[in-house]
């Protein structure tokens, strides 16, 4: 017999024969092949055996669950040995991931974000460098731990930890959070709102709407794991400027008649005379017609007994536009204020928030259009550039994209805000499968984005389908197409010729696979209640949801959402399938239209057999190209135009490394807009400062809508010298304004880029991977054969600029 | 010696150029400059035997596949050495691909109409001349297309000046 035993700690404690009797029980108790006797007859033989095969004097204790499996193997109760050991597996898979977890905690508390962490940088708007930064780090890697241990089927957890697939937003999993939500905030400004802290009026003013606007993509920040989107803000604000204008009014006359009369009026006076006029007459901003003013003259004759020249009015009524306008100019300001100041998630970050305006042709809505745009213009306190929220324009035919159009003025001057300040970006109403939705007048139908891309518009449910409003993302999972190409493609050198019966059978396996685990994260938020999302459900936010009582399970509304499956790297695909990608070859861009329309199918397959939206989403791949490449360079080495860069291209997008021109760019990623219908975006890199050529600009936009694409931006420089406030490009270490060397002062030179769809301020919070693709990318030009590539590169940075 | 249907250049065709004129444009970076402005950002294109000599048909084939060009822009190095070269291009880009063109010259239009000759029959070929030295005393980033202030950028029609910017 034992004294001692030697725990997994290294601690040696007393030695007890019973915890092995116990442990061999608790197994013959599930099988029920024996009892406490049998039990007490193989544990002896077990200490025997270990005696015999143990040469320490104090054993493990793993030695000993060794000998006691073997001993039970070498017995009749197969079963009961069978359960042990899984019972054994699983212990040791949960111990496992706690020390894990620990060693991951230690790198989050000790690693400062300037050093090499990658935990700390995966997401480029958490400051890791906070308290409360940290704190949401400590949080978010325990819940994932949990999640993968004891919430999801093994082989789900086992396909993300070895880079198969990469199942988003992991650490939100056990919180059943859906992922984003397009809010119409008219339905809730009519009724008011309570956020759980309180309960807000219904606005009254220009200055309250967007208040409460700000509020509430805050409330449901903090219930949701994605971004924040109004898919109508200028329809939503309109009703607002239309108040604000009232009181403009009122006040107006109120002070017209403090000049006039000798009595002391007030303004409660005379807000029932407006009151009594709007009975019969509609007030407009920014003028009233004729009949109005003649009313109220008429009113305010007859019930304060005071005479107003028609003049006199029209001069007060003008004067209220002004105000209203000015009123209106201050409310964007301080939205995109309060918009980049506003914590949420435990203070840590700033809500991800999108606003889609520009289709409203109302003199209101088209204030607060313009407003919005001159306030973006502007920028914060000292001028720098906001990065939120992600503005942007709905661009269309007949509305905005004609010189003849109501809201062109408008269209041109989003081009003229995004050449300076990288937003908005521009979401095309016409692309076929926008337009077919699409209801003249009725926000609802009109194609809107959330965050970097997602869009969410048509449904196998027809109260929903073709509507954005009150609807989102439920969750998304990634899936590692290129390491598919390596595996059944040329790249390996392995074979000469593609293996594509291979190929799509792997690629069907791995749809399978996530469409499981979707359905897996579906059936636990279906389970979550209203009274789990007091916001996003209790309020009425999401579709449906305001028929639900508070106890009520989410399964009947959040069907309304998608369930996505997304890719990365096609290009890295096509080149480990066949040596070039589709920015290079039509044959690899047939090809690539071939993978990409057979993902398609399936989500649409998939839609019909499980009644529910499934869809296909271009991965933006935030924290996620670098994780991929990295597994995958591990295991297949490097490979040229594969593996050998840091990271994988950007879903669909032709690599950024690639010289292409802007318009042959467009045309090759234009027809996978129409295929990923869960989000989708292009981008064209422009070779300087775009505001000093809004021509270049437009021609780049107007491209992209006569193309079919979806959705669209332009990527360029801005760089900013804090200290002389120079903005513009700044190559190299010196301001080109002031002469300054970077080096010399304290104040660096601030480079704002854009990271999959967001704005990021400086490259110190880029993950190595998007800091690489940063590197990496080339504006879109046309290389002469004879110069070598590299050659050719030195030569333009210089020639960037000009003479 | 070039023959006639050759163009010595400094660097490869460029398109989707918002720096050098307006809207996207394709440029043509010509070799060989004498000015020798100090604070000149391409003065490796000053050599006048440096670059690569290709054929005029090579430049008009790699222009033929570009898409979505507003027009055309001449770079350099400086375009008025080469100044058949360059009108021979321009001519065509206009009649065959209905581009703008604009040339940058460290000569002045003064100078250039003086002179006449090949490097006036090429002003001619011109939409806009942004014309003169670069002077880096006279250096202002805020101008469009421009290094420095005493450079002019001319809209012109048959070599007539139609509007100064």
């Amino acid at each position: 017999m034992y004294r001692s035993i030697v725990k997994r700690d290294g601690k040696v404690v007393k030695f007890n024969s019973a915890k092995i009797a116990d442990a061999i029980l608790k197994a013959a108790n599930s099988t029920e092949e024996f009892g406490v006797k049998e039990a007490d007859k193989l544990t002896e033989k077990v200490i025997e055996q270990a005696q015999k095969k143990i040469s320490e004097k104090i054993p493990t204790v793993e030695q000993l669950q060794d000998v006691v499996e073997e001993v039970l193997l070498d017995s009749k109760y197969k079963k009961t040995a069978k359960q042990y050991i899984t019972y054994r597996q699983e212990r040791t898979r949960v111990r496992n991931a706690k020390t894990k977890l620990m060693q991951t905690y230690r790198m989050i508390a000790y690693a400062d974000a300037e050093e090499d962490s990658e935990v700390k940088r995966g997401n480029a708007n958490v400051d890791g460098d906070t308290a409360m930064g940290k704190m949401l780090q400590f949080g978010s890697e325990g819940s994932k731990e949990f999640a993968k241990s004891f919430l999801m089927k093994p082989e789900h957890a086992f396909a993300h930890d070895n880079g198969d697939i990469h199942i988003h937003d992991l650490d939100f999993w056990a919180t059943g959070t859906l992922t984003c939500c397009q809010s119409d905030p008219l339905v809730l400004f009519e009724k008011g709102f309570n956020t759980g802290h309180g309960f807000l009026r219904t606005p009254n003013s220009i200055n309250s709407y967007t208040a409460l606007a700000a509020i509430l993509l805050q409330a449901n920040q903090n219930e949701q794991h994605g971004g924040q989107s109004i898919p109508n803000f200028d329809y939503a604000m309109a009703p607002g400027v239309t108040k604000t204008f009232r009181k403009c009014v009122i006040a107006n006359i109120e002070k017209l008649l403090a000049f006039a009369s000798e009595k002391e009026i007030t303004k409660a006076q005379i807000k029932p005379i407006i009151e009594a006029v709007e009975e019969k007459h509609k007030l407009t901003f920014p003028a009233l017609d004729d009949e109005f003013l003649k009313a109220i003259q008429k009113e305010i004759k007859s019930k304060l007994g005071e005479s107003l020249t028609i003049k006199q009015l029209t001069k007060s009524v003008k004067e209220a536009a002004a105000d209203t306008e000015e009123q209106t100019n201050q409310a964007m300001e301080g939205l995109i204020h309060n918009l980049n100041t506003m914590h949420s998630r435990a203070g840590a970050q700033v809500p991800f928030t999108s606003l889609n305006f520009g289709t409203d042709t109302t003199p209101e809505g088209r204030l607060a259009s313009k407003a919005f745009l001159e306030a973006t213009m502007k920028g914060l306190g000292r001028g720098e550039t906001p990065i939120f929220p992600i503005s942007i324009f709905k661009v269309k035919d007949g509305i905005n994209y004609n010189p003849t159009d109501p809201n062109y003025d408008l269209f041109k001057r989003s081009m003229e805000v995004s050449s300076k300040r990288l937003f908005p970006n521009f979401v095309f109403v016409d692309a076929p499968f926008n337009l077919k939705y699409y209801k003249k007048g009725d926000y609802r139908t009109e194609i809107a984005t959330m965050g970097c891309r997602t869009r969410v518009f048509s449904s196998v449910f027809p109260e929903s389908d073709g509507i954005v409003t009150g609807r989102g993302n439920c969750s998304f999972t990634t899936i590692n197409l290129p390491r598919l190409g390596i595996k059944n493609g040329i790249a390996l050198g392995k074979r000469t010729e593609a293996d594509w019966d291979g190929f799509y059978k792997d690629l069907d396996a791995m749809i399978d696979l996530v469409a499981d685990q979707l359905l897996e994260r579906f059936e636990f938020q279906a389970t979550r209640k209203v009274r789990n999302f007091p916001f996003l459900m209790g309020e009425g936010n999401w579709m449906g949801s305001e028929k639900l009582g508070p106890n009520d399970e989410l399964r009947d509304v959040i069907k309304h959402g998608t369930l996505s499956a997304g890719f990365i790297g096609l290009a890295e695909t096509l080149v480990a399938m066949t040596g070039k990608h589709h920015g290079e070859s039509k044959e690899s861009q047939e090809l690539g239209l071939e993978i990409i329309g057979h993902m398609r199918d399936r989500m649409d397959e998939l839609s019909k057999k499980y009644k529910l939206n499934f869809s296909l989403l271009a991965t933006p791949a935030e924290g996620l190209s670098g994780r991929f490449t990295k597994m995958d360079q591990k295991e297949y080495g490097s490979l040229p135009g594969v593996t050998d860069r840091e990271f994988y291209t950007n879903s669909f997008h032709v690599p950024v490394y690639y010289n292409i021109g802007a318009m042959e760019k467009i045309e090759t990623e234009s027809p996978y807009h129409n295929l990923c219908n869960a989000g989708h975006i292009t981008y064209v890199e422009l070779d300087g400062d775009p505001s000093k050529n809004i021509a270049a600009f437009e021609a780049v936009i107007r491209k992209m809508k006569e193309s079919g694409v979806g959705y669209g931006s332009v990527n360029h420089p801005v760089d900013r010298d804090p200290v002389c406030g120079f903005s513009g490009i700044i190559d190299g270490d010196v301001c080109p304004s002031c002469g300054r060397n970077e080096r010399d002062g304290e104040y660096g030179f601030e480079r704002l880029r854009r990271i999959t769809g967001y704005l990021v301020g400086s490259l110190e919070r880029w993950n190595d991977a998007k800091r690489a693709e940063e590197k990496a990318r080339v504006k879109h030009t046309v290389v002469l054969d004879k110069i070598d590539r590299e050659e050719k590169k030195s030569k333009q940075e210089k020639l960037v600029g000009k003479i | 010696m070039l023959k006639d249907s050759q163009i010595r250049l400094c660097g490869p065709i460029e398109a989707d150029s918002i720096v050098n004129g307006d809207g996207l444009r394709a440029v043509v970076w010509c070799q060989g400059c004498r000015r020798h402005c100090p604070g000149c950002q391409n003065p490796e294109s000053w050599d006048e035997f440096a670059g690569i000599v290709v054929d005029l048909d090579y430049v008009k084939n790699k222009l033929i596949g570009l898409k979505g060009q507003a027009g055309l822009t001449f770079c350099g190095g400086e375009p008025m050495l080469q100044p058949k070269a360059c009108k021979k291009i321009a001519d065509w880009a206009r009649q065959e691909m209905g581009w703008s063109i604009w040339s940058f010259s460290g000569y002045t239009y003064e100078e250039l109409k003086a002179e006449g000759g090949d490097k006036w029959d090429f002003v001619k070929s011109l939409d806009v001349l942004i014309d003169g030295p670069f002077i880096l005393a006279e250096r202002d980033l805020s101008l469009n297309f421009r290094g420095s202030r005493n450079q002019r950028l001319l809209r012109l029609t048959n070599g007539e000046i139609t509007k100064v910017e």
